[in-house]
């Protein structure tokens, strides 16, 4: 079977499967399939560039603010809303990682940690431009070419985007960049000494990777057609950073495992833990730390080799 | 002016409590490297075992206060037991016990999250509720208190780390951890006692602020990045910088809250953008006391 069929395949199949869910189950699917593209994205720039930033989740909230935004405070068209959008992620990463990739290990992840707060500020500072406290609500996606897109097509949508991440981190992860980004993350002066301008390396990383992010937070806007400060807050790129550790750093497969295994857990364990799955994450994190630093995916080798 | 002094009195004792986070940071930091973001979270159960021991047992306060620490050794060194010590003696990379850390931040929230739920809970002044006038300068009583327990707090690291053979150890492990090993100084001891230490310092910077914003679940994240933001702007290398870094925050933040004409909801990002400027701008000089001492 050639690339480009198992890719329809696939695209068919996941966006097939919506249309036999109810109201509540496409809801649930549509999230973690989003999840899932950010858990990619995500995975690209800490797993195989190894830079840890906690302003991914701040960038899906940037991209979804900005195309609220520009659409229906300022009222452009969606296609100019969307390229707008794109583009202040771009300028406000190139803004952050120029200067910030002079920074080693976990100073980066506290420099993001801070552009994140600073964010949540500004939503929640913002007046009526950003609906403050409160966010922005009751809107809902113009017509695309006379069509309404809801329900079922609506997560098709999303599978597209799912899918057109991973086309895009797969094809990097497979070229010279990807190859370079491993060795930017395994030994930067081994790297550099290799001819790889490792700078300019993770500054396209973290741009692209944020670009990825907000593109999935343009399309998480009307998932509930309502964004407000919380969603975005620390504790979602948290548990981001948690599900890419948890399934397997590194590895695509890895960042998919441990989004849907984290996003899934809270619905099997409510019965038990209730609210408090957060605790869960927390042992799990370390025990994958401590155990297994493969993460389920290391699990998953291991037993099918022994 | 009097309306200047009187802040600068609150604000020196918010800058205490960020000096004490920011000196918990830098004695993990010092010999091992590691940057342990769970110290607002060990702050935040230094609180909720103050709310215990004074506010619902009553113990006196002197006992309280002993109680608390010594509870906050025994944390800091269990945290170091499980979540730091397996991975430096498997020769992970440092990466992997500051993540594995990470973990525990949640856990700790999390379990006092699930112990006492969501409600604040209050912890009592140990001088009582007072007013204490000083010439020109006058703040409450926990103010004045705040600040005498620090400058002793810090003087006391300050004599550790320049007078008694056990602080040269650590000095030495922070210069060479190689040559350090060789000259016989036990590294998994240094290691320990950092976390012991820094749990120590972040447990009572907890107790002293929680009479002012009572003990809260998630009252640890904040005091982490302020503590942070303090640790960068005094550097890694002295520990009298983490109460200078400390003491600007605190006045950056009030000021702005005070004077500047901004919502004062903005005021929040004041220490965030420090932060981010002072990592951005000087990135170098953090490296460069880093790499000259490797």
């Amino acid at each position: 079977m050639s690339s480009a069929a198992r890719w329809l395949g696939a695209a068919v199949v996941l966006s097939g499967a919506a249309f036999f869910l109810g109201d509540y189950h496409n809801d649930v699917y549509r999230k973690l399939l989003l999840w899932v593209t950010l858990a990619l994205s995500y995975n690209f720039l800490f797993g195989v560039c190894g830079q840890i930033a906690f302003s991914h989740f701040a960038f899906y909230g940037i991209g979804a603010y900005a195309v609220v935004i520009l659409l229906f405070q300022v009222g452009l068209p969606l296609p100019l809303a969307v390229v707008l959008g794109v583009a202040l992620c771009i300028v406000l990463a190139l803004a952050v990682a120029i200067p910030s990739t002079r920074l080693e290990g976990f100073y980066l992840a506290l420099a993001t940690l801070a552009l994140a707060q600073l964010f949540i500020v500004v939503l929640n500072e913002g007046g009526a431009l950003t609906g403050g406290t409160g966010g922005i609500a009751s809107y809902s996606l113009p017509d695309v070419f006379g069509m309404r897109i809801t329900g079922p097509r609506y997560t098709a949508v999303i599978v597209l985007l799912l899918l057109g991440t991973l086309g895009v981190l797969w094809r990097l992860d497979r070229s010279w960049f990807g190859r370079a980004c491993r060795a930017v993350r395994d030994n930067p002066e081994a790297a550099a000494a290799m001819g790889v301008n490792v700078a300019r390396t993770k500054v396209i990383v973290f741009t692209l990777t944020s670009a990825l992010a907000g593109v999935a937070g343009m399309v998480y806007a009307f998932v509930d057609n309502t964004v407000n400060p919380p969603i975005f807050g620390l504790d979602n790129a948290f548990l981001l950073l948690f599900m890419v550790i948890v399934g397997g750093a590194g590895r695509h497969a890895g960042a998919v495992v441990g989004a849907v295994a984290l996003y899934l857990l809270p619905f099997w364990l409510h019965p038990i833990v209730g609210h408090h799955h957060v605790l869960v994450f927390g042992v799990l994190v370390v025990a994958a730390i401590l155990l297994q630093p493969r993460g389920l995916i290391g699990v998953y080798d291991w037993v099918r080799k022994s | 002016m009097q309306d200047f002094l009187e802040l600068a009195v609150s604000a020196a004792a918010s800058g205490c409590i960020y000096g004490l986070v920011a000196l918990a940071y830098l004695l993990m930091i010092r010999p091992t490297g590691i940057i342990n973001f769970a110290v607002g979270e060990w702050a935040m159960v230094g609180a909720f075992a103050a709310f215990l021991l004074l506010s619902r047992f009553e113990w006196p306060y002197p006992l309280g206060i002993a109680a608390v620490i010594a509870f906050m050794l025994l944390l800091g060194s269990a945290t170091e037991r499980v979540a730091v010590r397996p991975l430096l003696e498997a020769g992970a990379p440092l990466l992997a016990p500051i993540l594995a850390l990470l973990g525990m931040l949640v856990v700790f929230r999390e379990t006092i999250s699930v112990a006492f739920g969501p409600d604040p809970f209050p912890v009592p002044y140990p001088l009582g509720f007072g007013r204490l006038e000083l010439g020109p300068l006058a703040g409450s009583y926990q103010s004045f208190f705040i600040l005498a327990v620090t400058l002793a707090v810090f003087a006391g690291a300050w004599l550790f780390f320049e007078r008694t053979v056990a602080g040269k150890c650590f000095e030495a492990v922070a210069i060479n951890r190689r040559a350090a090993a060789l000259m016989g100084i036990n590294l998994s001891r240094v290691t320990t006692l950092s976390f012991a230490g820094g749990a120590g310092v972040a447990g009572l910077a907890g107790l002293l602020v929680s009479p002012n914003i009572s003990a809260h679940f998630l009252m640890g994240v904040p005091l982490a990045i302020q503590g942070f933001t303090a640790l960068v702007i005094g550097g890694v290398g002295r520990v009298e910088g983490a109460l200078l870094g400390g003491l600007l925050v605190a006045f950056a933040e009030q000021l702005t809250v005070r004077y500047a004409p901004i919502p004062p909801g903005f005021a929040q990002g004041v220490p965030l953008l420090l932060l981010m400027i002072f990592l951005l701008a000087r990135p170098t000089g953090l490296l460069r006391a880093k790499e000259a001492r490797a």
